[in-house]
């Protein structure tokens, strides 16, 4: 990782470019840091602190938050006095880690790479902008980012909520959307699609610690559009009975020591309260350096800055070999942003599949030393001061001494810190020396850096189940800072319990399963032939696997994209490119009828014309896609008349002529969609409707169109089209659930009744065509999922494993997910997500096995009843029983097995138990905790 | 009504209704805005004959002068003020009856401010009209 950097240029091909790039010190070595805080902690020069938004002070040297990653410190150059004047030099003096170099120098690296990911994230909007709306002269108008500080426990009020301008509790906030967004006069027309659900959640987050808040956000349009994002904003409001209200606030005034906004709702009505503070919710720009990082790696721009992308190729760049993900390819949330990285991942990986692994390095360790093991538990005892994190609170001393009185302790020592090479390797030395068969760390997590000390012990031939840490950092010197002699106690006991559990550790195997090098894909949309083609272009044979006699889904009945790119064209590239391709094997007419195995070993039955084959394949990509809804409102089938926004594009596609006779259309958004059938949003029927909209426009300017909307979601860069739409004179009137449009048919013609709520009363419209636009309803998963034992959300999608951080995989090890089959997404969207879940799908492939953690459950059969209580009630599909003999005996599938616990925790026979757990184990650490009070109860 | 006061703001000096601000019970209720398409537009008449009609103060409400949208529209209208105001000495009535105020665009806190300070303004004042206007709810109490 190198930090502090900046690219200057990219040369020479893809498959090798050399990219220059100019790093800055940071003044502190990254390897040496243990993050102890001694350094921030003695700096005379205090700086704003940039993370919690300035509305906190730090110093020079300094991390921004606990987890940044390298978990190591940094010096603000630009205010250190050592490296500007040459004087100070505190923290090097008072660092006991030694890492901080004040001779580093600014370096000029040149990487020779293959390919090149720009991800560098987006910028902020300018205070120029900010200041219309009061930012920087009132001081209670704050931004959503610094509001999310104010909310945030580790914020600078410790997540009070308080106005900056007098530190009291605010009664009334408003939240004012759409800044720097949707706003030609500040440069930004897009939409940044994600501020209206993060004003949502934080105003929830603001209810949650003060239930008297009064809340109100203003809108323009409610633009939750993400998967469960409706549901959930929906809850919001009930639950902490915000208050939406449609209309953009022009300026903030203060009156009073209070803010003053006026505004003027749809109906004409114009509104004037008084806030305590007003949030505002700032939108996404481009990064601030956006022109140099495309000046250095030679890609191009759009119209607003961020990356130029394709909705057909929507992670890469103008320049071959260079890609984009998140939010510099343009405003998106975490979830799609997380996605667009894996889907970087396999197009670089596809640029140097011939490549791979030609540089990797395979660690190798010793033997394990089995002699170990015949002599009694040779207990090893490390207390760590973590420099003074843990020693300025807890006695280090006392805990090691302490350590010395348990049985089975052979040495005891304490260290400044463990986890530093020249520790690690005293400590491993020690080992050797004094022939250690278990080893505790009193020190930090076992989270971070329980898999550092296992390393540790891997290295000289000890199995690295035989460790044990007690959390003394967290446990006992954080949480009891103010008490030290109770954290030293307390310190003590976690000790003596480490050590009770570590005598009776077992070394615990390692295996690793192999993996059958082919994937199956679900589907042959353009979510599945992309994944099909990725995985192959990756060097893996794959299967596709289409239910229909064709290719192309969904995409065979779209004419255009959103950027106005034949979509019959892409569709026969991608046919044409699948159909030839080597890696691919394609299955038309085929059905899919079962899958068994796990990770690296499926097995999948195949059905064609009645007949069965199986198949083996090491990963399994669904894509199986979604279904426009099929309306039964609006005479919908019973009139030529009354069309989807499909069918529309298809008699679009030829031409003007079908617009002969046509003089008004009418389209209806959100049919199916948020309420009727389907509580979801579709996500993208806006966009189509705007699009078609213009089309229409582009035919015959004089049809006049209107499209009666909800909310109109153009979100992202679609944002453009809404308001090209508006500008060639396309009308929007918007309605709302209560009073739906009604489509009437008349001896001639048709028209649509609608309440029009600028006049305030219901007109009709004459139409020659209504196009309704209908949502994405799920296809038929609920017997696909029973068949992979997948879940499935409640509006009948695939559930991921997690929504953010792995959105393409499902619970179900080595499955992944992509396209309509996940939930509504656009062309664009579906094509980085299957990119991304080829990519995931690729790592089990490109392994080439499956390392299985040693945390699973073991069953002893001998003691197991077969009563299938562990079959049933595992979430990973992990535990089955197997007929041996006449009786039937659960069996753990341990590639599967995720070391939850909870067959283990219900097996009525305690027949299973969990590597590195065992009962008896855990009840060592329990008998120890409670020892020394029966000691002292027996001594009084 | 007692107490009456007229506010003549120009198109970029009032952009919230009177109405909609009395709703919120931020200015005084006997507040009357009275809106020009620009301040210079107002004659010295005009300001006189809003006290004639019964108005106990007047204040002007221009464009900062830096930024005015007809460029001396609010000049103007201070210089008109001015002589407003000389008009009310020789009338024997306090001069603090009108004011000009010079407003950032778009910004309904300084028109509030003003309306506020006449009230209170006016209801501290000892001339011919606040005599006038004693003896006249006299005699309608008789």
């Amino acid at each position: 990782m190198i930090t502090n950097a900046s690219l200057q240029a990219i040369e020479g091909q893809p498959g090798s470019f050399v990219a220059r790039v100019h790093q800055e010190p940071r003044y502190i070595d990254e390897d040496k840091c243990t993050a102890c805080g001694t350094c921030t902690m003695y700096c005379p020069r205090p700086v704003a602190d940039f993370y919690n938004e300035r509305l906190d002070v730090t110093r020079a040297p300094h991390i921004d938050y606990a987890q940044a990653i390298p978990a190591s410190y940094y010096i603000d150059a630009k205010a250190c006095l050592r490296v500007n004047y040459e004087t100070c030099n505190l923290c090097a003096q008072t660092c006991t880690a030694q890492a901080i170099d004040f001779s580093q120098k600014p370096r000029d690296l040149e990487l020779e790479v293959g390919a090149v990911v720009l991800a560098p994230g987006f910028g902020r909007v300018d205070n120029e902008v900010l200041a219309r709306f009061g930012y920087g002269r009132y001081p209670d108008v704050v931004t959503s980012l610094e509001f999310e500080r104010l909310t945030c426990a580790s914020g600078p009020t410790e997540g009070h909520i308080l106005r900056p301008s007098d530190q009291t509790r605010p009664r009334r906030i408003a939240f004012l959307q759409c800044v720097g967004s949707r706003d030609e006069t500040c440069g930004n027309g897009f939409c940044s699609s994600v501020c209206c659900m993060y004003a949502v959640k934080e105003a929830s987050v603001a209810k949650e610690h003060e239930p008297d808040l009064d809340i109100s956000l203003f809108f323009m349009d409610v633009r939750t559009q993400g998967k469960g994002f409706d549901a959930a904003r929906k809850r919001a409001q009930e639950k902490y009975g915000l208050r939406i209200i449609r209309a953009r606030v022009p300026n903030v005034d203060q009156v009073d020591g209070r803010l003053l906004l006026t505004w003027v709702t749809d109906d004409g009505k114009s509104h004037t309260e008084l806030f305590d503070m007003v949030v505002l919710s700032v939108g996404l720009s481009a990064p601030e350096d956006a022109r140099a990082i495309a000046e250095a790696s030679g890609i191009e721009l759009n119209h607003y800055n961020f990356c130029k992308t394709t909705h057909d190729a929507p992670l890469a760049t103008t320049r071959d070999g260079i890609y984009v993900a998140g939010a510099f390819q343009g405003p998106k949330d975490i979830p799609e942003s997380v996605t667009q990285a894996s889907g970087v991942a396999a197009l670089a990986s596809e640029l140097l599949a011939e490549t791979r692994g030609t540089r990797s390095v395979t660690v190798t360790y010793p033997e394990e030393d089995t002699s170990l093991l015949e002599e009694e538990p040779r207990v090893g005892v490390f207390v760590c001061h973590c420099g003074v994190n843990i020693a300025g609170v807890v006695d280090v001393k006392a805990v090691r001494d302490y350590a010395g009185t348990l049985p089975g302790v052979v040495l005891y020592e304490d260290t400044l810190y463990s986890c530093s090479q020249d520790a690690l390797k005293s400590i491993a030395e020690k080992i050797k020396e004094n022939r250690l068969n278990r080893v505790v760390i009193a020190a930090c997590s076992p989270r971070t850096h329980e898999p550092l000390f296992q390393e540790t012990l891997r290295s000289i031939g000890v199995n690295p189940a035989l460790f044990e840490m007690a959390n003394i950092r967290d446990q006992c010197a954080w949480v009891h800072s103010q008490e030290p002699e109770a954290a030293t106690e307390k310190a003590k006991d976690l000790v003596r319990m480490a050590v009770a559990k570590a005598r009776l550790l077992e070394p615990l195997a390692q295996p690793t399963v192999d993996v059958i090098p082919k994937a199956i894909v679900l589907g042959g949309g353009a979510s599945g032939m992309t994944a099909a083609l990725s995985i192959a272009d990756q060097g893996y044979q794959t299967v596709l696997v289409e239910r229909s006699d064709r290719l192309g889904g969904n995409l065979r009945d779209l004419k255009w994209t959103l950027d106005g790119r034949d979509a019959g064209k892409i569709l026969k590239d991608l046919t044409d490119r699948v159909n030839s391709h080597t890696g691919v094997e394609v299955l038309l007419g085929t059905e899919f009828k079962g899958m068994s195995g796990y990770v690296g070993n499926f097995t999948s039955s195949l059905e064609k014309g009645g007949q069965t084959e199986l198949v083996n394949h090491g990963v399994l990509v669904v894509a199986t896609g979604g279904r426009p809804y099929l309306p039964k409102s609006y005479g919908y089938g019973k009139s030529k008349r009354v069309i989807t926004q499909l069918e529309l594009e298809s008699r679009l596609s030829k031409g003007k002529n079908p617009l002969r006779n046509v003089r008004s259309i009418v389209m209806i958004q959100c049919v199916g969609s948020r309420g009727d059938d389907m509580s979801y949003c579709s996500r993208l029927c806006c966009s189509q409707a705007v699009k078609n909209a213009l089309k229409i426009k582009e035919f015959k300017p004089d049809v006049r169109v209107y499209i009666l909307y909800r909310d109109m979601r153009t979100y992202g860069f679609s944002e453009d089209l809404y308001r090209e739409a508006r500008k060639k004179g396309v009308i929007f009137l918007r309605y709302t659930p209560d009073r739906k449009p009604e489509v009437i048919r008349q001896t001639r013609g048709i028209k649509v009744r609608v309440y029009d709520r600028l006049i305030g009363d219901e007109i009709e419209v004459p139409a020659s065509w209504v196009v309704l636009s209908v949502g994405i309803a799920p296809a038929e998963n609920e017997e696909t999922a029973r068949l992979i034992k997948a879940p499935l959300t409640q509006d009948g999608f695939f559930l991921e494993a997690h929504a953010k951080l792995r959105p393409v995989e499902v619970a179900v090890d080595g499955v992944y997910l992509c396209g309509l089959a996940h939930g509504p997404k656009s062309l664009e969207e579906s094509i980085s997500q299957a990119k991304a879940a080829a990519a995931k799908a690729t790592i089990p492939l490109a392994k080439g096995k499956v390392a299985v953690a040693p945390i699973v459950s073991r069953v002893d059969k001998s003691l197991c009843i077969g009563c299938g209580i562990c079959e049933n009630l595992c979430p990973f599909n992990a535990i089955r029983l197997v007929k041996e003999g006449k009786r039937r005996k659960a069996e753990t599938i341990t590639a599967s097995c995720k070391g939850c616990g909870i067959c283990a925790s219900h097996c009525p026979a305690l027949a299973i138990s969990m590597g590195g757990f065992t009962d008896s184990e855990i009840m060592a650490q329990i008998h120890a905790f409670s020892q020394r009070e029966c000691e002292e109860r027996r001594e009084s | 009504m007692k107490g009456d006061i007229v506010g003549f703001c120009c198109n970029y000096t009032a952009n919230v209704p009177a109405e909609v601000l009395k709703e919120a019970g931020l200015v005084p209720e006997t507040l009357r805005i009275r809106r020009l398409p620009c301040t210079g537009k107002l004659e010295v008449a005009a300001i006189m004959d809003a006290l004639a009609d019964g108005a106990e103060g007047v204040f002007v409400a221009g464009c900062r002068v830096d930024e005015c949208h007809n460029l001396t529209g609010s000049q103007r209208a201070s210089k008109r003020v001015a002589y407003a105001k000389e008009m009310l000495k020789e009338l024997d009535l306090d001069p603090g009856r009108v004011e000009m105020i010079f407003v950032p665009r778009g910004e309904a806190g300084p028109i509030i401010q003003a309306a506020r300070e006449m009230k209170t303004r006016i209801a501290g004042m000892d001339d011919a009209m606040t005599r006038a206007l004693e003896s006249e709810g006299a005699e309608q109490s008789k």
